[in-house]
């Protein structure tokens, strides 16, 4: 059982070790996920938002809607931990 | 050899991860104390978080909070300042982490005063003879 957990954890990070050859080198300013989105963010979100930080300019009103909805997310948890944890009277 | 050490300075990170992630996959798949696995997947995303993260670094670039003036007159240079992207995404799967990490604590603690222990071969043993 234990050496069979192994075994998959070693293939595993050797299968992940090996797809790490395609990344982007690291700090690389020309990487794909430098490149596309994240330029407009940096250029123009603090005309659209006048928000200096850009985290908070992106979680508060790009990503506005995600942001509030996470209040369900934690809101199910909640009532699920409540729902758990309640004494049953039987 | 040259080549060699450029490889190892420009991925180490990313392997870091892959190291990281797998002490949490063999917690999850390997132990069998039910904690151990909850400890063993916040590991797990962890990893995941600090690697979404370290895509957004950018060599020589700055915190991104800009100045105000210079982002209104177009004077910043997308070089200099890091991704914010997967900052902000990373900020909602913290959030789901807690909130999975918070349910799963309360299911152990149900376990646990139904069963009186939280070792998964001896559940399985109680539910086997009830």
């Amino acid at each position: 059982m234990k050496t069979l957990a192994l075994l998959a954890t070693i293939l595993t990070g050797a299968i992940l070790l090996y797809g790490t050859a395609d990344f982007a080198p690291w700090g690389d300013p020309e990487s794909p996920p430098n490149r596309h989105l994240s330029t407009y963010y940096i250029e123009q979100a603090v005309k659209e938002t006048h928000v200096p930080n850009l985290v908070t300019a992106l979680l508060g009103d790009y990503r506005g809607y995600d942001t509030m909805f996470e209040l369900v997310v934690i809101y199910c948890a909640g009532m699920g931990v409540i729902a758990v944890l309640r004494r049953s009277d039987s | 050899m040259e080549s060699m050490l450029g490889v190892v300075v420009a991925k180490y990170n990313y392997w870091l991860y892959v190291v990281l992630m797998m002490i949490g996959f063999y917690a999850m798949i390997g132990k069998r104390n039910l904690v151990k696995k909850l400890l063993g997947m916040n590991i797990f995303q962890t990893a995941i978080i600090l690697f979404f993260v370290s895509m957004g670094a950018k060599r020589g670039g700055g915190i991104p909070i800009l100045d105000k003036e210079a982002a209104l007159a177009g004077a910043v240079k997308v070089a200099e300042v890091v991704n914010p992207l997967p900052h902000v995404l990373m900020l909602t799967a913290i959030v789901v982490s807690v909130s999975v990490t918070g349910v799963a604590l309360a299911v152990l603690q149900r376990i646990y005063k139904e069963y009186g222990t939280l070792e998964e071969d001896e559940i399985l043993d109680k539910i086997g003879r009830s």
